[in-house]
């Protein structure tokens, strides 16, 4: 119905159609009280007519666009004018209260167009009020239950971890009980920390897909980020010599350094897994127009053609890799790592042996 | 002979705790939560707690601060991983140490032992933590009778350590002592002298271990 009035700027559209519609059927229901009024003009007076007139106009105006009401006022008055207004057929008019009548018809169409068209506007201006508001109160409500779901996975997660974690604490307590010695409890306290890193690996990938996870940057040391992540790893690094260079002298770095440990961590796990016994290590940093490179390269069989890219997937094992382990570690560290705004890329050294390069940018300041 | 109160709402985990620490001559009494854990405190009046953070009901938070309002007993908190932000909490709300579930029973006993040896007067102007010792009247520090030489803000950040000795101390303890009303960054600030006392104890002096997220723990042994 009023299209008109949302359209931005009617002018420089052309007449809609229903609008040409109006028009039309505005002159043709003219035409017919007109004649009507006509014949019955012999019985009810000149006034009758104008008295018709108006209270078309009036009521086309409840529905209709400015234009084709101010068309309708116009036809009706030289109309009225012109055919029923004596002297007849001329545009003469003698009494003062034929003149007002005359008038009346522009100014009821004029004014009848204008008040129709304000209160268009202000019922779209309302309608399209609601409608912001409705999507306003559609985001809070989507808001509110993505902050419950993520709540609810928290607590799930909390609670999960707790239950598992709660039984494999128990068993490294008690095995410590037992004492060292047995060569029974040893196989336990092995299966026991292969247990409790499944149980980690699952829990963080659980973490890193949810995006529950929030890197929460700060200043740091690389050598610390280091330490933390071969401290859980000393039994897996014993059989391999650890070659670090270009840690001693980096600047102090902005990152979650927690986050970067366990990506680091997880690659050397790989590394130690891979490399055979007593074969090094190398781990090097280098710090370039602020992005932070951390290159792990180990001296065992290397990546297995092709399988590049897919090393970083979830639950993907290369097709030699010893019996154990999720195939997690690695996408773990992806996901950290990607949390953080870097990345992680694995290729086959020139010389040998697996390497990856972990990356991100940070800021830094000279300690 | 000590007396040690568990709180941890695990059964088996109490049972544990009670086997190991009583063949280390403790006397032990436990509370399988929080409330319970609080009246055993009161009742038995213990020389060091070991408290879950992860109680049912009243949280191990909670417990922590209702204990602060009138005892200074020792507390060693149980976490497990990923709780970095409760366990700086329960620090600065005065527990003493963490250890973080799966932990070695010699873990345990090493900062049960070292939490308990906190409560000492200083009978003389001098810290000694390993092979280093600190004299705070002439604010000299030796390595193996060798003097080291720190600037002021050194000399006050390897006091807090060293007074904490074996036992971590966190970020903003660190820094309300240090850098008392300063407002700039002080968390790089802090960074840059543990770097530059590092570079000084080299490596036969005691080392001074970050637990990121959490603070440092000056390692003497």
């Amino acid at each position: 119905m009023n299209t008109e009035s949302e359209t931005p700027k009617p002018s420089h559209h052309p007449v809609p159609v229903h609008v040409v519609g109006q028009f039309s059927w505005g002159l043709t229901i003219l035409f017919v009280l007109a004649s009507a009024c006509w014949m019955l003009l012999p019985y009810t007076g000149y006034l009758f007519s104008a008295l018709v007139f108006l209270m078309a106009i009036v009521l086309a105006g409840t529905r209709w666009n400015r234009g084709p009401v101010l068309a309708m006022g116009v036809v009706s008055a030289l109309v009225w004018n012109f055919f029923f207004i004596p002297p007849q057929f001329t545009l003469h008019i003698d009494k003062p209260e034929d003149m007002m009548m005359f008038g009346l018809f522009f100014v009821v169409a004029l004014s009848m167009g204008h008040l129709i068209t304000r209160l268009r506007e202000r019922e779209a201006a309302l309608e399209q009020h609601h409608a912001e508001r409705e999507q306003l109160l559609e985001a809070k409500h989507r808001a509110e239950l993505l902050a419950e779901s993520e709540r609810l996975h928290r607590t799930l997660l909390d609670s999960v971890s707790h239950e598992l974690k709660t039984p494999i604490a128990i068993i490294r307590t008690a095995l410590d009980g037992l004492g060292q010695g047995n060569p029974y409890a040893a196989e336990i306290e092995t299966a026991n920390r292969r247990l409790q890193r499944i149980v980690e690996n699952f829990l963080e990938m659980t973490r890193v897909e949810s995006e529950a996870l929030k890197p929460r940057p700060d200043w740091c040391e690389v050598i610390d980020v280091l330490d933390q992540a071969t401290k859980p790893l000393e039994r897996e690094l014993a059989a391999h010599s650890l070659n670090v260079s270009g840690i001693a002298d980096m600047p102090l770095v902005m990152l979650d350094s927690r986050l970067l440990a366990q990506a680091l961590g997880n690659v050397l796990h790989n590394a130690t897994l891979h490399a055979p016994a007593n074969t090094p290590v190398e781990i090097a940093a280098t710090l370039t127009n602020g992005v932070l490179e951390l290159h792990v390269r180990d001296h065992g069989p290397g990546l297995p053609l092709g399988s590049e890219d897919h090393l970083f997937d979830k639950f993907y094992r290369a097709p030699d890799s010893p019996a154990g382990g999720t195939g997690l570690g690695l996408a773990i560290s992806r996901g950290l790592m990607r949390a953080m705004k870097g990345d992680i890329e694995a290729r086959n050294h020139p010389e040998g042996g697996a390497e990856f390069t972990l990356h991100l940018p940070v800021k830094t300041r000279i300690a | 002979m000590s007396k040690a109160l568990i709180i941890d709402d695990e059964q088996q985990m109490r049972r544990l705790l009670r086997m190991v620490l009583e063949a280390r001559g403790y006397e032990v009494s436990e509370a399988a939560d929080g409330q319970l854990g609080l009246q055993e405190a009161a009742f038995h009046r213990p020389d060091v707690v070991l408290l879950d953070l992860g109680l049912p009901g009243l949280n191990g938070i909670e417990v922590l601060k209702r204990l602060r309002e009138w005892t200074d007993v020792p507390v060693l908190i149980l976490s497990v991983r990923d709780q970095e932000t409760v366990k700086v909490e329960a620090l600065e709300l005065g527990a003493d140490d963490y250890v973080t579930k799966p932990f070695s029973t010699a873990e345990l006993l090493a900062r049960l032992d070292v939490i308990q040896r906190r409560r000492f007067t200083r009978q003389s102007p001098e810290i000694t933590a390993g092979l280093l010792t600190l004299d705070l009247l002439h604010h000299e520090a030796t390595l193996v009778d060798a003097p080291v030489k720190l600037t002021p803000t050194e000399f006050a950040l390897l006091k807090v350590l060293a007074e904490h000795a074996g036992r971590i101390v966190t970020q903003n303890q660190i820094i309300r002592q240090v850098w008392a009303g300063q407002s700039s960054d002080a968390s790089e600030g802090l960074r840059v002298h543990i770097n530059h006392l590092r570079k000084k104890l080299g490596e036969t002096g005691p080392r001074i271990v970050n637990e990121p997220g959490i603070g440092y723990r000056l390692e003497a042994e």
